[in-house]
């Protein structure tokens, strides 16, 4: 009966499929080819209502074989490609889409952007709201394109200037990029998302053209838009310009305090906390105390040398100038039952001797600061130190000693 | 670690789920998902641009065509878990039921009659003792003195309910008044539960265990750890395992690694009170921490890593909820994170003890039905992840309540599936502090902690079962990550590889995006090695296809690298306590290789893994010594159990008058001759051949059949397909003319019974002792080989366990069956010929009781212990039933 001719055709539908599937598993990229060209069947009695139906199917493996088989070349690629936008129209733009992906990562600037214009101009009946965003994709990547073209152009440009030329066509050419990347860069930008390359071109685009309230207002859109996700890059791009701008101080350091409430172990914390210690308010210098220890929380900064360096300068001026050793001790209230054996075990001061002497040094000085002179770390550094003879680590030993009452204070 | 300058992009939106979808088989192919420029810091003449998928990664192989074996079977029999078949209703009925209703119906009423039966006292014990004197079972008439006229004839009913069991899964059912009738008499004082509460409990323990069956995730995280050597000392690794009939001992093992691991020493052992659902490990200052979850315990050890010293154990927790959970602190020495399915979360520290961070029986981001939590660690060693199907959230230990943001959800912000769930999350922290990984049945994701809810990667791993096992190795710098990820019931393992950020080439430093690179790879299963071993008798066969379809418990790996060799060990863990291992090679960039030998085609026994290599010394492969050694020492430690249940005894009397079954006036003269000398033999305790006229000579071999003037069809037949012109054969054959294959067959009928009585006999008495040798000569080596040069007929009879008496027990009693099943007998009794076959058939059933041989004492014998396995035992023994009908 035909309800039974359909039941085994699907069955060897699926043992086919899962015989491809292991080879693809195990890289057999000849063995899967081969058992595609029978695969190919299952479009012509394609009963299946399932979400990803045969001609998505050929559509995968195809592409995957195709990356991969020693004997594939990029027109034959291009060809298969050709041949899946056209069976199916749902997901004709996502072909196109990945189409453009290998294309760009095999260096065919060109071809991928008269593929990105061809999807652009295609047109089918009402768009779906996943189409929708492929289609932005599209435009997007079309004008991320159109922005190295301009980036070229003005390069060339620039060097004809030093030589004193100046050339109207081109310079015309280069607006007319300008401007068709401007519009399509723009309109992706305004949807919730990680637009990072995006919004770095745009903002390049309109800084070039000394539109700097325009790129303001974008890079501001990017990183305080709560619609968008917390992304540490939109406020590092903010701070960036910023800085390029030339902003007071006061400016960048807000920047820098709202990247540091969402990410307080960015890299960016290092300049944060040197900007910090050189402020003369009492409030600013306290906050970088609290910056560079909230950083060194992390396990990706444990063996940081420049953010130890910092703690331990500044912890250093504090014990010195003995004002404000509360500080520390509000700060050491909450780490001082992990931190000895998370950054000062003895193990920790054996390796970073033989890894870092200085990383290791500058540890020392805030372990016997904080621990006190009969802490195990500062005790095996300084030991080891002072036998080899380094005049550093001499005066680190004399200090520790002749400041250990602060260590009294600080952990009373 | 710096946060990449750039990411790939991608859409942002909040909410449930769009997508529908489910399980897609070929979802996570032909991908690039988005690309992002390579370097923009130098000028270019072109950009570069990179894909987030699809990058080239490094290129490893198997070593070996299977995973081999790494530590013995441990002694005591394996219990297999229950299977599907094992509590779901089969029968026609129900099969028509399911039709209209989608869904698995439970075989409650067998396992209450199982309850009844294996637990009679505590099913009916008060009431059995009180009303044994006055029920009477036995067959005669019940005589009424009046001093017991209380006692009632239960042998009826007794039948009614047999007869019941028999007629099981049969659509016309009619129910038998008389048990209707006792059953509504009783139901409320015969049993010692009442019937509503046992019944309640069992339907709850069925359900339970049925739920397990489709999705057990109290192996979530696997009990298998590997404790790498020390940095720089001598390679000698740990395996910390669970072993034992209850998986309830602590192994640590030592272990070498060689071209293929070996173990050093005897393990450390610890018993435990529980089945070990997790082992955990992490290594901090230079020491290791193991923690193992059980149900409703949790310890913790501490392990020097120097090997050879012992491990020690610090501390034990016991919770009156399951724990679902354990995780090791990779930051600090002694901090563990325990979980239980009442929705608490508990950093432990050894020194200080428990504190709870959180208890919420509701899930976080919507509604889940699972109890199933989990917890990890972070970048920073105060702040703790801990998730459920719904997702991940991170907590500040120092002030849980206040403190903490969402990390992953299943909703619109990761891009999920509708009904997808969160199965396993880990720390990846060994590879790149700031990064996580998240699994659900559908995909994987790594997600970054500064960068919550938007994974830096997603991919669809389109594994057939949900990846509940994850091991991370981490790669140099400039090397990829490899993240093995690990399914229980189908054994899948799959190995990825990727960049948690790659340099961009011309960025002047600036790190990029995370990429998944290289395509991912499937590596070999423990039950991928069924098909290079050698090949086994059918129910040796069943047996190790059992053992080694084993759900997987457990996962872990090591990457070794030796000079410019690298290597990747890769431990698995099944639940039947096996851990097998197979070894990967870093092979550098290369041409593809030839099209590697197509694995589906090699033939059982013929495969690469026992073929000798041409640099191993001994002439075999290390790993086939291994796979022998194992097959021996399984064979060795699976005996026979004690047999409880009789074969079952069925009266014949319903089936046949009395008449029927009365023979004719006396024996046959043969079959007089016949029990004479059995009963001669049993005295003696002498061989039973001794009778058996033909035994005297040897049996003729395959090769004489072919001399013979006019053979059998049959032998004809068996000769050409030997001789591989069997097609050949067949021509000739149909070319026959109708008379003559007419005459032949009534030549062939006539000489068929002459010949039946007692030729039929010794068939199935070689065959028996076949059995026997073959069996033997298994579990002295591996590979059986029975070449056709060796005929494994009456030339082993000399061999000591072929001779003793014990095994001719079958024999014997098949003796008066096979008298009493010829047709001609039946004939003769006045069995009508419509009854015939019944009865050949009934008879023949009977006749399966005692099947195999019992093992003789001391000797190297073989049996296994799987009750189902009976009847395959016993068709091996007795290949009698069906005569071949050539031709027709």
């Amino acid at each position: 009966s035909s309800n039974e001719h359909k039941l085994n055709f699907k069955k060897s539908k699926e043992a086919c499929l899962s015989y491809i599937q292991d080879a693809l598993l195990q890289k057999q990229w000849e063995r899967a080819a081969e058992f595609l060209t029978y695969y190919v069947e299952s479009l012509e009695k394609d009963y299946s209502r399932e979400n990803i139906g045969p001609s998505e199917m050929i559509w995968r493996i195809g592409t995957e074989i195709l990356w991969h088989h020693s004997q594939s070349s990029l027109k034959e690629f291009n060809c298969f490609m050709e041949q899946m936008k056209t069976l199916g129209v749902k997901r004709y733009l996502k072909v196109c889409l990945e189409h453009v992906f290998h294309l760009l990562c095999n260096g065919q600037i060109n071809e991928a952007y008269q593929n990105l214009t061809l999807a652009e101009s295609w047109r089918f009946g009402e768009q779906t709201a996943i189409q929708d965003k492929e289609m932005k994709l599209i435009q997007a990547y079309r004008g991320l394109l159109d922005y190295y073209s301009w980036s070229k152009q003005k390069n060339i440009l620039l060097e004809h200037s030093e030589d004193g030329f100046s050339d109207l066509a081109a310079e015309r050419e280069m607006h007319g990029y300008f401007r068709k990347a401007a519009v399509n860069l723009k309109e992706i930008i305004k949807i919730p998302g990680v637009w990072d390359i995006f919004v770095k071109c745009y903002v390049d685009l309109l800084e070039f053209y000394g539109d700097h309230n325009e790129a303001r207002q974008v890079l501001n859109e990017y990183a305080y838009n709560s619609k968008f996700p917390a992304n540490p890059n939109a406020h590092v791009y903010l701070y960036q310009f910023l800085k390029r701008q030339g902003e007071s101080k006061k400016s960048l350091l807000s920047a820098l305090k709202i990247l540091h409430d969402i990410v307080p172990s960015h890299e960016l914390m290092i300049d944060f906390n040197t900007m910090l210690q050189k402020s003369k308010k009492r409030k600013k210098r306290r906050l970088g105390l609290e910056v560079i220890f909230a950083a060194l929380d992390y396990a990706g900064w444990k063996e940081n040398p420049k953010a130890w360096s910092c703690l331990a300068r500044q912890v250093k001026q504090i014990v010195i100038s003995e004002k404000h050793l509360d500080w520390i001790k509000q700060e050491w209230n909450s780490r001082k039952d992990w931190w000895p054996a998370f950054h000062f075990s003895r193990y920790l001061a054996k390796r970073n001797w033989q890894e870092n002497k200085s990383l290791s040094y500058e540890k020392a000085l805030v372990a016997g600061i904080l621990l006190g002179k009969g802490c195990k770390y500062f005790k095996y550094v300084s030991h080891q130190g002072c036998k080899a003879q380094l005049k550093r680590f001499r005066m680190l030993k004399k200090f520790v000693n002749r400041h250990n009452p602060v260590y009294l204070r600080i952990s009373g | 670690m710096e946060f990449p300058a750039a990411l790939f992009p991608s859409y942002f939106g909040v909410g449930p789920p769009q997508e529908e979808g489910g399980p897609a088989p070929v979802a996570g192919w032909g991908e690039h998902g988005q690309v992002l420029e390579g370097g923009p810091g130098r000028r270019q003449v072109q950009p570069v641009f990179v894909p987030r998928r699809g990058a080239m990664g490094e290129r490893w192989e198997a070593a070996d065509a299977a995973a081999v074996p790494v530590l013995l079977p441990s002694a005591g029999c394996w219990i297999p878990s229950p299977a599907p078949q094992d509590i779901l209703y089969r029968s026609s009925l129900c099969r028509k039921l399911r039709a209209s209703k989608p869904g698995s119906t439970l075989d409650f009423t067998r396992q209450l009659g199982h309850f009844f039966v294996d637990h009679p006292e505590d099913a009916f014990g008060s009431l059995g003792r009180l009303l044994h004197k006055n029920f009477y079972l036995g067959n005669s008439k019940l005589k009424v003195i009046v001093s017991r006229n209380s006692t009632i004839r239960m042998t009826a009913l007794v039948e009614d309910i047999d007869r019941l069991e028999a007629r099981r899964g049969c659509p016309r059912q009619h129910l038998a008044s008389r048990l209707r009738w006792f059953s509504h008499l009783c139901r409320d004082w015969l049993f010692e539960v009442p019937l509503g509460l046992l019944a309640d409990c069992l339907h709850e323990e069925l359900m339970q265990q049925w739920s397990n069956l489709l999705f057990d995730d109290s192996l979530t995280g696997g009990a298998l750890a590997w404790l790498p050597p020390e940095d720089g000392g001598t390679p000698v690794g740990c395996l910390v395992h669970p072993g034992g009939q209850a998986m309830n001992h602590l192994y640590f093992q030592d272990v070498v690694l060689e071209e293929l691991p070996r173990t050093r020493g005897s393990p450390a052992q610890f018993e435990l009170s529980g089945r070990v659902q997790q082992v955990a490990a992490a290594r901090v200052d230079g020491q290791d921490f193991v923690g193992v979850r059980s149900d409703y315990h949790c310890g913790v050890w501490r392990v020097p890593c120097k090997r050879g010293a012992a491990p020690t154990p610090l501390q034990v927790i016991r919770t009156n909820v399951p724990a679902s959970c354990l995780t090791v602190s990779p930051h600090l020495p002694g901090e563990l994170s325990v979980c239980t399915q009442s929705g608490t979360v508990y950093l432990w520290s050894v020194e200080t003890g428990l504190q709870q961070l959180r208890h919420d029986p509701q899930t976080m981001f919507f509604r889940d039905h699972s109890p199933w939590r989990w917890s990890d660690f972070t970048a920073h060693p105060r702040v703790l992840s801990c998730a459920d199907r719904t997702g991940l959230q991170c907590l500040d230990a120092r002030a849980p309540k206040r403190c903490h943001f969402d990390l992953f959800k299943v909703g619109e912000e990761a891009g999920c599936q509708q009904g997808e769930r969160v199965v396993l999350p880990m720390y990846l922290g060994r590879a790149h502090p700031s990064q996580y990984l998240v699994t659900t049945q559908f995909s994987v994701y790594v997600l970054d902690e500064r960068l919550p809810l938007v994974p830096v990667l997603k991919w669809a791993h389109m594994m057939k079962a949900p990846p509940l096992f994850a091991h991370l190795m981490p790669g140099k710098p400039g090397r990829s990550h490899k993240v093995l990820l690990g399914a229980s019931r189908t054994q899948e393992l799959l190995l990825l590889q990727y960049w948690d950020s790659f340099w961009g080439v011309s960025s002047g430093g600036s790190q990029s995006a995370c990429q998944l690179v290289g395509t991912p790879q499937k590596l070999h299963s423990i039950a991928g090695c069924l098909e290079h071993l050698p090949t086994q008798l059918p129910h040796r066969h069943h047996l190790l296809q059992q053992r080694l379809t084993a759900p997987a418990a457990g996962l872990a790996a090591t990457l070794q690298e030796d000079g410019p060799h690298k290597s990747m060990l890769i431990f698995q863990l099944s639940e039947a306590g096996d851990v097998f291992c197979q070894r990967l090679t870093h092979k550098a960039a290369q041409p593809p290789a030839p099209p590697s030998r197509d694995e589906a085609t090699t033939a059982p026994g013929s495969s690469p893994l026992f073929e000798a290599p041409v640099s191993s010394p001994q002439g075999l492969g290390a790993a086939a010594l291994r796979y022998r050694r194992w097959l021996r020492a399984l064979s060795r430690t699976c005996r026979e159990p004690p047999r409880h249940t009789w074969p079952p005894s069925l009266s014949q009397r319903r089936l046949f008058t009395r008449r029927d079954l009365e023979g004719p006036a006396g024996p046959s003269s043969l079959q007089r001759q016949m029990r004479q000398q059995l009963r001669q033999t049993m005295e003696e305790g002498g061989r039973i051949q001794r009778w058996e006229p033909l035994a005297l000579q040897p049996p003729p071999l395959p090769q004489t059949l072919e001399m013979e003037g006019n053979p059998d069809p049959l032998s004809a037949r068996l000769t050409a397909a030997w001789a591989g012109d069997w097609e050949q054969w067949w021509e000739e054959r149909t070319s026959f003319s109708v008379a003559q294959r007419q005459r032949a067959l009534r030549e062939r009928r006539r000489r068929q019974k002459r010949a039946r009585g007692h030729r039929s006999l010794s068939a199935s008495f070689t065959s028996s002792l076949t059995y026997q040798s073959e069996l033997s000569e298994l579990s002295d080596a591996g590979p059986p080989l029975l070449s056709p040069s060796h005929p494994p007929t009456l030339s082993q009879e000399g061999s000591p366990p072929a001779s003793s008496p014990l095994i001719h027990s079958p024999a014997t009693s098949a003796a008066p069956d096979e008298a009493l099943l010829s047709s001609q007998n039946l004939r003769c009794q006045g069995i009508p010929k419509e009854r015939r076959k019944t009865l050949r058939d009934y008879l023949s059933l009977w006749a399966e009781g005692p099947p195999e041989p019992p093992e003789p004492l001391g000797s190297q014998a073989s049996q296994l212990c799987i009750p189902s396995s009976q009847s395959q035992l016993s068709s091996a023994s007795q290949p009698r039933r069906k005569r071949p009908r050539m031709g027709f």
